[in-house]
């Protein structure tokens, strides 16, 4: 116990270090004077509340050495609410390039992205590439209250150009609008507007840096849910499920709603209210089952699973719908089968999921915590992220059957957006005996409870000593041992049964003689053991004795009817010496007698019982 | 031939099959009692019920949380708004201690369930418990056969059923445990006089307290079985003893409790106990001089003495009463004493639906069989009296008076009436169960005898074949009663849709939750107090008035704001705090238990203090008397706060084919009233059936504007 510890101690200490190590290790790089952006081309969609600039650029090597990778900075208006930054090739295949920070001495001030070519782009050559950036918050609900009626108007202010540390020879921007009600734009010329989009541009050669304020103001009554605090809870039993469940805190982050809620307006006229929202879909694993939904209070019982070929799509309808302002906070939990997402060879065990699921399209997540609950008893866990996230200090989990704690392994990122629903990887050593250990302890605990029970059935706790119920005891075991040789003289009449049944059949004297020797001796045990019984039990109880005697008697009668019929076969039946009736007659007779006989001896049995 | 018979084999002693047949009914009849009242977790969800539940689970979460002494110190300022109001002082604290003691013991064993779930299962564990100890209540007194049949009974009888499915958590749900259990051990103490019993049984009483306002019922009927045994000359030393160590320990324990306090050596309530309680001395006091002096000496000492001590008790009851020593007795229990005290007096009693007088029809649909039983089982009772009997006979008597008197007390009953029916059932199914069996095994000599009965096995047959349907009726009955009747939270209601679907109108947590994210922490809504327990657990905000009513004045002061005209209204409003108001309104859906139709009780209420003596509920009536929605209404009540809350902008809503706009679904009326605008609130939320409608109070105008 002390050396598992020490162990977590240690791992903690190596990943606390490592964390310190990715924020203080970010690169230095140079911006490299030879390279120039021959074209640029960017898109900016502001469709949803999210802020999604794709960036085309063009490359050209004007310099004398091949170059790996080039920088891209971020605008300082834009470093507040960026979220995420990826970068991928123009060429077939789209390849994913590696993006990294880092810092550039001559402009500490800024934030630069340094962005890994695929391939080392030789001097004189040109490359095309495709930068995404997704931001959040960056669309701010102007005017800041709306009522009901009133459409939710947004302002969005960026750069008209590529905030570049490289001079950009040719470049034009697109803002893409949700709709074609634009209230005002910046009007830098050239600048065109074709029904919801709006171009600016091309523009000829700006110096690295160059800025110029865009501004646009347009309706925008998309989703403006923000997801304040999600917390991601994901529960691992080997005996092949896997419990997940989402804590969500949502914001409606638009226009707030100024004075009342009117809800025969919001049943009636389908344009009041149009910027709140009434429900989500939230797309679950195809394999989820048992999702709930619910909060503080309880269920809520407006919601619908559609099941689909490659997911479930679970419609959810907070318990009001959400303007401006409102908040809610629910609990959505399910299900999946633990062989698609967890892997072992022998004791290793590797875990592979999403850290970040999806809540609904477009979303904004502002904070997110996720914890993993691995099962009692692993050790060795390695974490490995797909991007950056604070892990937070590991802790114990106590539920059903633990003993020791489960492992909780948590991490923590602010600021996401669906282009961070990516799986992370878990390894940790996982000895299989121990899953043997719940079990056995439930069986240990019923054995120890059945074991109290009998003891405490068994024995006598009373200080004092009740005469009669003791003797009344001793008397009812002498009868259990009465009744038990009872039942070994019983067999015995069985056996000789069957014996006499074979002799009539084979009329073979000498075999029978034989084995009835052996009952006989059995017979003459177990009577011999009741007679003795019976001599102990005459000083307890007389009236148990009498019976017993009685017992006695009429076996000694069936014993003696057994005889005779014995008698009567072998002496008379096989050697001839009597005829067919005659000897019918005689044995009816014989086994009337032991009829009634065994009639009496079966009374005095279950007077014995 | 005849086969000799084996011991061997599934050898049982007669005595170990009856252990066994009765372990595995008993066994039996608990967990059904626990299944049967499970209908609610299945059919909805795992919630609590009603009001008062509300109000326990939320102590009892604080109780989990922080501890016995926080909790027993806790001021409460959510409630009562400005007044606040002392839990730990003014609650029985039986409940919450038990399930939080529960939630504590499982959380050691690492069972991680959840405190509501605790809640949620207490009452129909509890229920399983009193399944068995009715069983040993009944064994002792009378015989192990009519308790299996009073414990299959009570497993199922609605009567209490209705108190105590999953969800309702309330008192009543482990009060009866408590009672019968004190009350099993009463009768052991009885039976053996033996001071171990006794201390048992103020132990029990003890709980009982601490769990339930119920308890007067039990230290009175106990009083009174003592008394009885002494007017029947059975009283004997046993009796001295059982009664005296449970009358000692008992209530130095009950003062033990908070709220109880000096109530039982002040409060009339208890008088009865106390004063057999000093009846036993002088009685065993008389029985001992008795013993020693001659019969003419006795004789005058005798008179003398009642003489004196009569005086003497009357001269200190009337001295202590007019000082207020002995405080005098509430209204609840005039209401018991006399059915329409209530009514006259103290409307706030009147008004609730579950203090109201029982029908006939209610026994019937709440006992079924029992009530025809329950005379039967009289009768055997009086036919063979014993000391225990006589208790069993009282506790039936009484209980079935205060049943009638008030709805909720069917509870108590209900366990008596099961005892009751089970020992007249068994004693007549026993009788009739022997003729069939002697039928069989008559030899002829005996056969000669009993020649004058005719048809005797088959008249016993046809009567434990009529009892076997009675009995299956009754089962039959009760699972229908408890899934019917019994087992809607009432927090979320459900209805037929047109397409035979099952429709869920959520609306009441809908409207809490609005409040619990929506609105700022400290607000203050104001609601009438049906549904204050509800709001500060769910919607976790402070309001006026909550169902505790134990303040008159401001109950009373809410229900002039709603009876009031806006301005005025406003003023109170203003003068409470108020920033949002809810109200119940059903007309959009016909849920009729809502707001416009408790009005009046708001009325009265609110007209019954000095404040509001300008409210008379005549006001609100129209010309021909009669309390209505439409143009007819009177104007006071068409422009009172209540009506223009219940029923802003509903005069524009269509809500049934063929009727005019704003046609009320509850009171089959078109509203009277149907353009205005509210002047000092504004509609924050409405619920999407418009169940649930909040208001923000406005703030106070700018000057100049």
């Amino acid at each position: 116990m002390a050396c598992g510890t020490l162990r977590a101690l240690i791992s903690l200490a190596v990943v606390v270090l490592a964390s310190r190590a990715i924020t203080l290790a970010v690169p230095n790089a140079n911006v490299e004077p030879e390279l120039v952006l021959k074209n640029v081309e960017r898109n900016i969609d502001l469709q949803s509340q999210l802020t999604k600039i794709t960036t085309k650029v063009v490359l050209e090597n004007g310099g004398k050495s091949p170059m790996r990778s080039f920088l891209f900075a971020i605008d300082d208006k834009q470093k507040e609410g960026l979220s995420y930054i990826g970068a991928h090739t123009r060429e077939a295949g789209r390849a994913a390039l590696k993006v990294s920070k880092s810092e550039v001495k001559e402009h500490p001030d800024k934030l630069f992205y340094q962005i890994e070519l695929k391939d080392s782009l030789p001097p004189g050559r040109s490359v095309s590439v495709e930068v995404e950036v997704v931001s959040t918050h960056e669309l701010v609900p102007h005017p800041k209250e709306i009522i009901q009626k009133e459409k939710q108007l947004v302002r969005y202010t960026g750069n008209l150009y590529l905030y570049s540390p490289y001079p950009v020879l040719k470049q034009s921007t697109m803002v893409v609008f949700p709709s074609r009600n634009i209230e005002s734009y910046t009007k830098i010329k050239p600048v065109s507007q074709t029904e919801s989009t709006i171009t600016y541009g091309p523009y000829d050669k700006r110096a690295p840096f160059s800025s110029e304020e865009l501004a646009v103001h347009f309706e925008n009554n998309s989703k403006f849910l923000t997801v304040t605090r999600l917390e991601r809870v994901i529960e691992i039993s080997h005996w092949g499920n896997i419990a997940v469940e989402e804590t969500i805190n949502l914001l409606h982050t638009g226009a707030l709603l100024k004075g009342s809620f009117s809800r025969y307006e919001y049943a009636r006229e389908s344009k009041s209210g149009e910027a709140s929202v009434q429900s989500f879909d939230t797309i679950l694993p195809a394999a989820a089952s048992d999702v709930y939904y619910r909060d503080e209070i309880g269920n809520i019982s407006t919601s619908h699973a559609r099941i689909k070929k490659d997911s479930v799509e679970l419609n959810l309808r907070p318990r009001f719908p959400l303007f401006g302002g409102w908040k809610t906070r629910y609990t959505v939990g399910y299900n999946v089968p633990s062989y698609e997402y967890l892997f072992h060879s022998g004791d290793q065990y590797t875990l592979e999921m999403r850290l970040l699921d999806h809540v609904f399209d477009d979303m904004v997540v502002d904070e997110l915590i996720v914890k993993i609950i691995l099962p009692e008893g692993s050790r060795d866990i390695e974490l490995i992220l797909p991007y950056a996230a604070t892990r937070l200090p590991d802790s114990l989990h106590y539920t059903y059957l633990d003993t020791t704690g489960r492992p909780v392994i948590s991490v923590t990122k602010k600021n996401l957006v669906e282009n961070h629903i990516q799986n992370f990887r878990l390894r940790y050593t996982f000895p299989r005996l121990l899953m043997l250990q719940e079990p056995l302890l439930v069986a240990v605990a019923l054995y120890l409870l059945f074991l109290m029970v009998i003891v405490y059935v068994r024995l006598d706790f009373s200080i004092d000593k009740d005469e009669a119920s003791e003797s009344k005891l001793r008397i009812a075991g002498q009868c259990e041992k009465v009744l038990a040789a009872q039942d070994r003289r019983v067999s015995s009449y069985n056996d000789l049964d069957d014996q006499l049944v074979y002799l009539k059949a084979n009329k073979d004297a000498n075999a029978f003689l034989t084995a009835v020797k052996s009952i006989n001796q059995e017979y003459k045990n177990a009577t011999s053991a009741i007679a003795e019984l019976a001599q102990k039990l005459k000083t307890e109880s007389s009236d148990v004795y009498e019976r017993v005697m009685e017992l006695q008697r009429y076996d000694r009668i069936l014993k003696d009817l057994y005889n005779q019929q014995q008698t009567l076969y072998v002496d008379k039946l096989i050697p001839g010496k009597v005829g067919r009736q005659p000897f019918i007659e005689a044995e009816a007779a014989i086994s009337k007698k032991k009829e009634e006989c065994v009639e009496k001896i079966n009374g005095i049995v279950k007077s014995l019982q | 031939m005849a086969i000799l018979a084996k011991a061997r084999g599934l050898r049982l002693s007669a005595e170990k099959q009856e252990t066994l047949l009765k372990l595995t009914i008993l066994s039996l009849a608990a967990v059904l009692s626990f299944a049967t009242r499970l209908f609610s977790v299945l059919r909805f969800e795992s919630v609590i019920h009603e009001f008062d539940p509300y109000f326990n689970y939320r102590t009892t979460k604080f109780l989990a949380e922080e501890g016995f002494y926080k909790f027993h110190n806790w001021f409460d300022d959510r409630v009562w708004y400005p007044l606040g109001r002392i839990i730990g002082g003014t609650i029985y604290p039986g409940l919450m201690i038990t399930s939080a003691a529960l939630y504590h013991l499982a959380w050691l064993l690492n069972i991680t369930i959840d405190i509501r779930n605790v809640c949620v299962f207490l009452a129909p564990l509890f229920s399983s418990f009193t399944t068995i100890v009715t069983y040993l209540l009944t064994k002792e007194l009378r015989d192990s056969a009519s308790g299996l049949l009073a414990a299959a009974m009570i497993a199922i009888v609605p009567g209490y059923i209705s108190r105590s499915v999953a969800g309702s958590y309330d008192n009543e749900g482990i009060a009866i445990f408590c009672m019968l259990f004190t009350y099993y051990m009463w009768i052991k103490a009885v039976k053996t006089g033996a001071i171990f019993w006794s201390t048992c049984a103020a132990l029990a009483y003890f709980y009982m307290v601490s769990s339930w306002g119920g308890y007067v019922f039990l230290i009175n009927l106990i009083p009174m079985h003592v008394l009885t045994l002494m007017v029947t000359g059975r009283f004997s030393h046993r009796i001295y003893v059982a009664y005296n160590v449970l009358y000692c320990i008992g209530t130095i324990l009950s003062m033990q409790i908070s709220f109880v306090g000096f109530q039982p050596v002040q409060s009339s309530e208890h008088m009865l106990a106390f004063g057999v309680f000093g009846l036993c001395q002088i009685h065993t006091l008389v029985d001992y001089l008795r013993s020693k002096l001659s019969q003419s000496d006795f004789e005058l000492l005798f008179r003398g003495l009642i003489l004196s001590m009569l005086t003497a008790s009357a001269i200190i009851g009337t001295v202590l009463t007019l000082t207020g020593k002995i405080s005098p007795w509430t209204g609840r229990f005039y209401s018991l004493l006399d059915p329409s005290y209530a009514k006259n007096h103290i409307p706030i009693i009147a008004s609730v639906s579950e203090h109201q007088p029982t029908s006939w029809s209610s026994f019937y649909f709440d006992l079924q069989i029992l009530v025809f039983l329950f005379p039967a089982g009289l009768y055997f009772c009086f036919s063979k009296l014993t000391d225990s009997n006589i208790f069993l006979i009282l506790y039936g008597v009484t209980s079935l008076y205060f049943a009638g008197v008030m709805v909720r007390l069917m509870l108590v009953l209900a366990p008596v009436m099961c005892i009751l029916g089970a020992i007249g059932a068994s004693a007549l199914v026993l009788t009739y169960m022997k003729q069939i069996e002697s039928g069989k095994v008559t030899d002829k000599k005996s056969r000669k005898f009993e020649n004058n009965y005719v048809l005797k096995t088959e008249i016993a047959m046809f009567f434990i074949f009529i009892m076997s349907i009675l009995f299956f009726s009754y089962t039959v009955h009760c699972t229908w009663v408890t899934a019917e009747a019994y087992s809607s939270p009432s927090i979320v209601l459900s209805a037929r849709s047109p397409d035979g679907g099952r429709m869920i109108f959520d609306d009441f947590r809908e409207a809490y939750y609005w409040l619990r994210m929506n609105t700022p922490e400290d607000a203050k809504v104001m609601s009438w107090w049906d549904y204050g327990y509800q709001i500060t657990a769910m919607a976790n905000r402070t309001i006026l008035v909550d169902n505790n009513t134990w303040n008159n004045t401001h109950i009373s002061r809410v229900g002039q704001a709603m009876a009031s005209s806006e301005d005025k209204a406003y003023e109170i409003m203003r003068e409470l705090d108020v920033n949002y108001v809810l109200v119940i309104f059903g007309g959009l859906t016909g849920y009729s238990s809502d707001d416009i139709n408790k009005f009046l009780w708001m009325v009265r209420i609110g007209g019954s203090t000095e404040e509001g003596k300008s409210i008379t509920e005549w006001d609100y009536y129209n010309a021909a008397g009669e309390f209505r929605v439409d143009k007819e209404a009177s104007p006071i009540w068409l422009n009172c706060l209540m009506y223009k809350m219940c029923y802003y902008r509903f005069g524009q809503v269509y809500t049934e084919g063929g009727k005019p706009p704003g046609y009320d679904r509850v009171r089959n009326m078109e509203i009277g009233n149907k353009d205005f605008e509210l002047d000092v609130l504004e509609e924050a939320y409405t619920t999407e059936h418009w169940l649930v409608r909040i208001y923000k109070v406005k703030d106070l105008k700018n000057r100049g504007n």
